[in-house]
């Protein structure tokens, strides 16, 4: 007879279903927690600001002052309004370039091997190049209109398009594409049925990260460009210069605002075409 | 049902098993593979002239261990490899073939999944949906059309991928280890039901399969394939009728047959 190491059995005590949770308990455990965190962020600020000596304490304006003196003045209002949409457009016409330019370039690369080995190593040379650092020289080259600020936002959002498309079509299933390939299928039909298909979750992830750095990148560039007239970051600078820092705060507020709702464009965009059969789609809870 | 799909059922004359190892192709054949071998690019050979001829209306099953080349056997019929010696008759056009995974596309609803090989080929949008609605009440998915891949069970998959080689209505049919990752009972309805299709559209069948019983359960032969490079050991000719009924595998014919078709796999993977 063997001897067995002597074992001590444990109990395991079976979990039964929880019941269903009902409005109460939703509401704190998915929407309490934010609140929280917001209620002690707000404490937080104004705890800071209340160590502030008084004279330098209108770099922390408190509630009311941002009401009244930004939010609730309709030129105020109308400026933000004004500015926010000459943001926009820099970004999404930014976009529109480096979009179309980047799925164009990821398709080369997944279809000629040599091009990927051509320009990744520059596409990952532009992602580490702080593009900050070449503004000036684009200010030199092209001047302070409209056309250099969309290239930096270009500039901004162009690597993540390339290659997280790239990514995606290289993953699509081997057994797919001799799928196509059995039936004759020339490479377009199988990019179109089966490549982008099958690559759009990537790409829409790569969209999301772009789309937000597109605002930053308007915003940045507008900062630079005090020409003109200009958008949200030109707005900050002003204020800066008027010393209106409560329109400071309120032309950061709008830019934030800007950058979630571009991102959570993309995002309910990619959630709505992918979530019925993507594995990262599935229901929320 | 069309009456293409009612054509006749597969000829099964017992004195018609005369030379499995078929020396040249047969001009009948559907299919047949002549002194086929394969080398891989990294020089792993593969196969090592395999000859195999399928008669009109015949289902061979190909058993032999892992690794053996059955796969690229078939992958080699189909022209996805190409092999470097021999040669393969086979109209090309014709030629049904499944995987071992169902490899539908995730973003398509089983409707347009079953469609997808007739709108490669061009077929009218109107004959595609009608096509695609008979086969996929023919393998039993009917209510499922819209359910996107990711919902269904795998034995459905596997339907679902049937359904989709089955609206080309090929002439040959072949299958490489289709109900592999399927549960016995599910394994053996879907055997059922792959003779009953069989019988109906009256294809021409080649099977990879590890199970023998299902090999022997569904073919007319059942060939035994060495360890790598793939060779043709055996033969075994099945002698049952068509249709084949789940009684047929408690029959003490059919369990001698497992028996020595078990003998001569296990042959094959120990030398
Ligand atoms: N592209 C390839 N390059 C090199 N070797 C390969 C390639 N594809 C397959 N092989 C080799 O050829 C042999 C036969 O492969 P194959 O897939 O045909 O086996 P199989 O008999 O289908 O095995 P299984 O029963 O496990 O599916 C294996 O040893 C495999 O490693
Ligand atoms: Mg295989």
């Amino acid at each position: 007879m063997t001897t067995a190491p002597v074992a001590k059995p444990r109990t395991y005590r079976a979990v039964p279903l929880p019941p269903p949770a009902n409005m109460l308990q939703r509401f704190f455990t998915t929407i309490m927690p934010p609140i929280l965190l917001g209620i002690l962020l707000v404490l937080l600020y104004w705890w800071t600001r209340a160590q502030l000596e008084p004279h330098r304490q209108f770099l922390m304006p408190d509630a009311w002052s941002l009401w009244t003196n930004a939010f609730a003045l309709p030129e105020v209002r109308a400026e933000l309004v004004d500015r926010a949409l000459v943001t926009i457009t820099i970004a999404v016409v930014g976009m529109c370039i480096s979009i179309p330019i980047g799925i164009v370039l990821g398709i080369i690369m997944f279809r000629f091997h040599v091009m990927e080995r051509a320009f990744f190593p520059y596409l990952v040379a532009l992602q580490s190049i702080p593009i900050l650092a070449i503004i000036p020289l684009i200010q030199s080259a092209l001047g302070f209109g409209f056309m250099p600020k969309v290239l930096i936002v270009a500039l901004f959002t162009f690597f993540a398009i390339p290659t997280t498309l790239l990514l995606g079509l290289k993953s699509v299933d081997r057994g797919v594409i001799d799928l196509f390939k059995l039936q004759g299928a020339g490479w377009p039909v199988i990019l179109r049925k089966a490549g982008f298909p099958s690559a759009a979750p990537a790409l829409f992830a790569g969209l999301r990260i772009s789309a937000g750095l597109a605002v930053i990148g308007a915003i940045v560039s507008e900062i630079f460009f005090l020409a003109g007239r200009g958008g949200l970051g030109q707005m900050l600078i002003n204020a800066k210069i008027d010393f209106k820092y409560e329109q400071m705060y309120a032309a950061l507020i709008a830019s934030s605002a800007l950058s979630i709702s571009v991102y959570l464009f993309f995002a309910w965009l990619g959630n709505k075409l992918f979530s019925e059969w993507h594995e990262s789609g599935a229901a929320p809870t | 049902m069309t009456a293409q799909a009612l054509t006749m059922p597969p000829e099964n004359d017992p004195a018609d098993t005369s030379n499995a190892r078929s020396e040249t192709g047969t001009a009948d054949a559907p299919l047949s593979f002549n002194h086929v071998s394969m080398q891989f690019p990294d020089g792993t050979e593969a196969l090592d002239n395999v000859s195999l001829a399928l008669k009109p209306g015949e289902f061979v099953s190909i058993v032999g261990p892992s690794g053996c080349g059955k796969s690229t056997l078939l992958k080699i019929a189909s022209g996805l490899v190409k092999h470097t010696a021999g040669t393969v008759d086979v109209d090309r056009n014709h030629l049904g073939y499944t995987f071992q995974d169902a490899t539908l596309l995730p973003w398509r609803k089983v409707m347009p999944n079953v469609e997808l090989l007739m709108e490669l080929r061009g077929f009218p949008a109107a004959e595609r949906r009608r096509i695609a609605k008979e086969q996929i009440d023919l393998v039993g998915l009917t209510g499922f059309e819209n359910h996107y891949p990711k919902r269904l069970s795998g034995g459905m998959k596997m339907r679902a991928s049937l359904a989709r080689s089955l609206a080309l209505n090929p002439s040959v049919f072949m299958f490489d280890e289709p109900f592999g990752a399927l549960d016995e009972i599910t394994r053996e309805r879907l055997n059922d039901e792959l003779i009953a299709l069989f019988m109906r559209q009256g294809f021409t069948g080649l099977f990879i399969t590890h199970s023998i019983p299902e090999a022997v359960y569904l073919s007319n032969r059942v060939v035994v394939m060495s360890r790598r490079p793939g060779r043709i050991l055996d033969v075994f000719d099945v002698p049952f009728d068509y249709p084949r009924t789940p009684e047929l595998r408690y029959a003490p014919e059919f369990s001698e047959l497992c028996g020595d078709l078990s003998v001569s796999l296990r042959a094959a993977i120990e030398n």
